[in-house]
C-alpha cells in the first residue's frame, strides 16, 4: 500500500507542484491550506506523513506539530524559509522530524520523506551491530570498526555516535543530543556537545575538516549521514 | 544740602532748641542722604551738616568761630558719626546692588540654561545658542567661534556681527590651553584676553571651558558685561555645544540603526517574497522533466508561469522603491482624464482584480494635466490593496473625478476596513496590515510606493474607514484642469 502524505502549504501553486511530484513516487496525497483544516485532515486520513509549511495563516506551525504530537508519532517534514532557523529548531524540539528550506530541491525533499518515513518502519533491534556504510558499531563489545580497522573512543564517543547512528538520515537538533547524552540539566550547554562532536569527528572522519559521517546543520543541530538515502525505498 | 538748610531753618525758628536734637536731626538727613545718594555726596552733606551745626547753633552764633572747647568736641563728633554712617549707609547699598545685579545675572543665565536644555535640534543649535545668548544678557554682539581642522568656524548672535583676526584666536586658545588658575575675585578662570574686532571695537575674548579643556571662544563686542559673568555664560554655552554634539551623534546613530532596520526588514520581506515563487517554480520545471500526464504538465506550466508574475511584480516594486529613495523620478504631465487612469490602473493589476467586480463611476468629459504613468502606477496599488482586502463576490468602488485643484480619486472597499492603529503606519514602508500579515500576502511596499510616486507628483493619498463599510483610499494630484475640446 503506497504511503499516504499530508501537505500543508497555504500558497496554491506550492500544492500544485507538490502534489503531483510525491504523486508522480507513488504516494498517495492530499492537501491542506490552513492549520485547522490541516487538524481535521490528520483527524480524518490518518496520513503516513506530513509535510508542513511554519508559515500558515491560522496558526504558528510550530503549534500544528505540537498538537499532532499530543497523540500521534507521525513523522513530520517542515518547510521554512533560510535565515529562520529559530522556527527549525523549534519545530524540531516540538517534535517535527526534519526539514527542507525553501527553495529547495525536488530530490532533497524526496530524500527526507524517505528517511522520515523509514522511522516508521519496524526500529532496528536495540543490541547487535549496527551497520552504516564502512562503519560498524559493535554495542555489546563497545567496538567500532571502520574500514576493517577499530578506532578507539571513549564511553561517551561512543554512546553519541551510537545515537547518532540508531537515526541514521534524520537531523537531531542540539537540545534533543545533548538531552540523550548528558540528559535533561544539560540542554543548555551545547559547548559539551561541540567538544565531543569535534574528538569524535578526529577519531572516525577521514578528514574531519569534511566530514562524511557527522555533518553540521548550521544553527540547528547535526545529521549523521544515511547511507542508505541515495537509494529510494519506495518503488 | 535744601534739607540741611530747611532743617537748620526750622530747628532755629523752635525757641529754646538744645544742640543734641539739632545734632540728631541733622545726622538723621545725612543718613537718608546716604541711603540714596553716592558716598561722596553723602560726605559732602555731613561736612555742610556740621559747618550748618557750627554756624546757626553754637556760640557765638551766626560765625563758624566756636568758643566753647566742648562744643568744639561736639562739632568734631557729629563730623565723625556723619562720615562713618554714611560710609556704613553706601556700603549695604553698594552689597544690595551687588545682590541685585548678581539675581539678574543668575536668572539670565537660569533662563539661557533653559533655553539650552529646551533645544532638541541639532542643525543650527549654535546659532540659537549664540542668539539665546544675546538676548538674555542684552548683548549687541556675541560670537561663537569653534576650531575645527585649523580653521574657525563662527556662530553670530548678536544685531552685529563681529569679526575677530584668526590670529588672535589662535592665541586666546593656544593661552587658555595653557592656563587654568581661576581668579577667585574677577569669579573666572584664566584665559580671557581682551582684542578688537576689524572695526576697531573692543571685544571681550572668553574661552569655552568643557570641564577644564578649552572648545572654543565666545566673543562678545563692547565692555558692559563683567568678566565673572561672562565666564558664566561660556560654561552654560560650554555646556550646550557639547549637548548639540551629542545630539547629533545620537541622531547619526539612530539614522543609522533605523537603516539597518530597514535593511533587515527589505531581507525579511524579499526571504519571505522570494522562497515561495522560486520554490513553486523550480518544483514546477523539475517536475516537467519527468513524465506526468499532459493536464499535469499543463497545471506545472501555469503555477510556474504564476510565480513568474509574482517575482515580476515584486521585481518592480522593489525598482520603484529605490526610484522613489533616489529620488530619481520625473514627472511628465499629459492632459488625460480621470476614467483614463482608473483605466490604466486597472489594466496593470488585471490578474490581482480576477474574480473581483470594479465598480468605476469615472469623469470622462474632464482633462486634467497629470502624469499620467504615476498616477495611474499608484492607483494600481490602491486597487490591488482593495481587491486583497475585500472579501469575494464584494465590489470595490472606484470613484474618478477632476475639480478645481486637480484630479480626486477614491478605492473603497468592503473589507474589514482600518484598525485605527494601523492609520499611522499605512504608509510606511513594509507595513504590513494584520490581515496581510495573516494570509503573508502584499510585500508591504504598495501603499509606500503609491504615496511616494504621489510625493514626487506634488500630490497625496490618505485614508479612513466608511462607516458599515470597509476602508476608503483617497488620493488628490494637483494640476490643470480643463473641458475635453468638442470633437470637430
Amino acid at each position: 500500500m503506497p504511503a499516504r502524505i499530508l501537505v500543508i502549504d497555504d500558497e496554491p501553486n506550492i500544492l500544485a507542484t507538490l502534489a503531483p511530484l510525491l504523486r508522480s513516487r507513488g504516494y498517495e496525497v492530499t492537501t491542506a491550506m490552513s492549520g485547522r483544516a490541516a487538524l481535521e485532515a490528520i483527524e480524518r486520513e490518518n496520513p503516513d506523513l506530513i509535510v508542513l509549511d511554519l508559515g500558515l495563516p491560522d496558526m504558528d506551525g510550530v503549534d500544528v506539530t505540537r498538537l499532532v504530537r499530543d497523540g500521534r508519532s507521525t513523522p513530520i517534514v517542515v518547510l521554512s524559509a533560510r535565515g529562520a532557523e529559530g522556527d527549525k529548531v523549534r519545530a524540531l524540539d516540538a517534535g517535527a522530524d526534519d526539514y527542507v528550506t525553501k527553495p529547495f530541491g525536488t530530490e532533497e525533499l524526496l530524500a527526507r520523506v524517505r528517511v522520515a518515513l523509514r522511522r516508521t518502519e519496524p526500529a532496528p533491534p536495540s543490541s547487535g551491530p549496527i551497520i552504516s556504510g564502512s562503519l560498524v558499531i559493535d554495542r555489546e563489545r563497545f567496538r567500532v570498526i571502520r574500514d576493517g580497522q577499530e578506532v578507539r573512543l571513549t564511553p561517551k564517543e561512543f554512546e553519541l555516535l551510537t545515537f547518532f547512528a540508531q537515526h541514521p538520515g534524520r537531523v537531531l537538533t542540539h537540545r534533543a543530543i545533548l538531552k540523550a547524552i548528558w540528559g535533561p540539566h544539560a540542554v543548555d550547554q551545547p559547548e559539551h556537545l561541540r567538544v565531543l562532536v569535534g574528538s569524535l569527528r578526529k577519531k572516525l572522519e577521514p578528514d574531519p575538516s569534511s566530514p562524511r559521517y557527522i555533518l553540521t546543520e548550521p544553527w540547528v543541530g547535526y545529521r549523521f549521514a544515511d547511507a542508505a538515502a541515495d537509494r529510494p525505498t519506495q518503488a | 544740602m535744601l534739607a540741611v538748610a530747611l532743617t537748620a531753618a526750622l530747628l532755629r525758628s523752635l525757641p529754646g532748641v538744645v544742640p543734641t536734637t539739632v545734632g540728631l536731626a541733622l545726622l538723621l538727613v545725612v543718613l537718608v542722604t546716604a541711603t540714596f545718594a553716592r558716598l561722596s555726596i553723602a560726605i559732602v552733606v555731613a561736612i555742610v551738616a556740621t559747618a550748618a551745626f557750627n554756624f546757626f547753633f553754637f556760640p557765638p552764633i551766626g560765625t563758624l568761630t566756636i568758643a566753647d572747647p566742648q562744643n568744639w568736641v561736639a562739632v568734631v563728633a557729629f563730623l565723625v558719626t556723619a562720615v562713618i554712617a554714611s560710609h556704613l549707609s553706601a556700603t549695604a547699598q553698594a552689597r544690595t546692588r551687588e545682590a541685585v545685579t548678581r539675581r539678574n545675572e543668575v536668572t539670565r543665565l537660569f533662563d539661557l540654561s533653559r533655553d539650552v536644555l529646551l533645544t532638541t535640534e541639532t542643525t543650527g543649535a549654535l546659532d540659537v545658542l549664540a542668539r539665546h545668548i544675546a538676548r538674555r544678557f542684552e548683548l549687541g554682539s556675541v560670537a561663537i567661534y569653534l576650531p575645527s581642522d585649523g580653521a574657525w568656524h563662527v556662530h553670530q548672535g548678536g544685531a552685529t556681527a563681529i569679526t575677530v583676526d584668526e590670529r588672535q584666536l589662535d592665541t586666546t586658545l593656544a593661552t587658555a590651553r595653557g592656563t587654568l588658575e581661576f581668579d577667585a575675585r574677577q569669579r573666572a578662570y584664566g584665559g580671557h584676553a581682551s582684542g578688537v574686532d576689524e572695526a576697531g571695537g573692543p571685544v571681550r575674548l572668553i574661552p569655552l571651558r568643557h570641564g577644564t579643556r578649552a572648545i572654543g571662544i565666545l566673543a562678545v563686542g563692547g565692555d558692559a558685561l563683567e568678566l565673572g559673568t561672562l565666564d558664566a555664560i561660556a560654561g552654560v554655552a560650554a555646556i550646550a555645544i557639547e549637548r548639540a554634539q551629542f545630539l547629533g551623534e545620537r541622531e547619526a546613530a539612530e539614522l543609522v540603526r533605523q537603516k539597518a532596520d530597514l535593511a533587515s526588514t527589505l531581507l525579511a520581506t524579499l526571504s519571505h517574497d522570494l522562497r515561495t515563487p522560486l520554490t513553486a517554480i523550480r518544483v514546477a520545471v523539475e517536475n516537467l522533466r519527468s513524465d506526468l500526464p499532459s493536464d499535469t504538465r499543463r497545471e506545472q506550466v501555469r503555477a510556474a508561469l504564476s510565480e513568474l508574475d509574482r517575482l515580476t511584480r515584486l521585481f518592480q516594486d522593489i525598482l520603484d522603491m529605490a526610484r522613489i529613495d533616489a529620488s530619481a523620478i520625473r514627472i511628465d504631465r499629459q492632459w488625460v482624464t480621470p476614467a483614463d487612469i482608473v483605466d490604466a490602473a486597472a489594466a496593470q493589476v488585471r490578474h490581482q482584480l480576477e474574480g473581483r467586480t470594479l465598480r468605476v463611476s469615472a469623469d470622462a468629459e474632464t482633462e486634467v494635466a497629470i502624469d499620467p504613468m504615476l498616477t495611474s502606477a499608484a492607483l494600481a496599488h490602491l486597487l490591488e490593496n482593495a481587491a486583497q482586502y475585500s472579501p469575494h463576490g464584494h465590489p470595490v468602488t472606484v470613484t474618478a473625478r477632476a475639480d478645481d485643484s486637480g484630479l480626486r480619486v477614491s478605492v473603497e472597499d468592503e473589507g474589514p476596513g482600518l484598525d485605527p492603529g494601523e492609520l499611522e503606519h499605512l504608509f510606511e514602508r513594509f507595513y504590513r496590515g494584520k490581515a496581510a500579515r495573516q494570509a503573508s500576502f502584499g510585500t508591504g511596499m504598495g501603499l509606500a510606493i503609491t504615496r511616494g510616486l504621489l510625493i514626487a507628483e506634488g500630490g497625496q493619498v490618505w485614508a479612513e474607514n466608511v462607516p458599515h463599510r470597509g476602508a476608503r483610499f483617497t488620493i488628490a494630484v494637483p494640476g490643470a484642469v480643463r473641458a475635453v475640446a468638442a470633437m470637430e
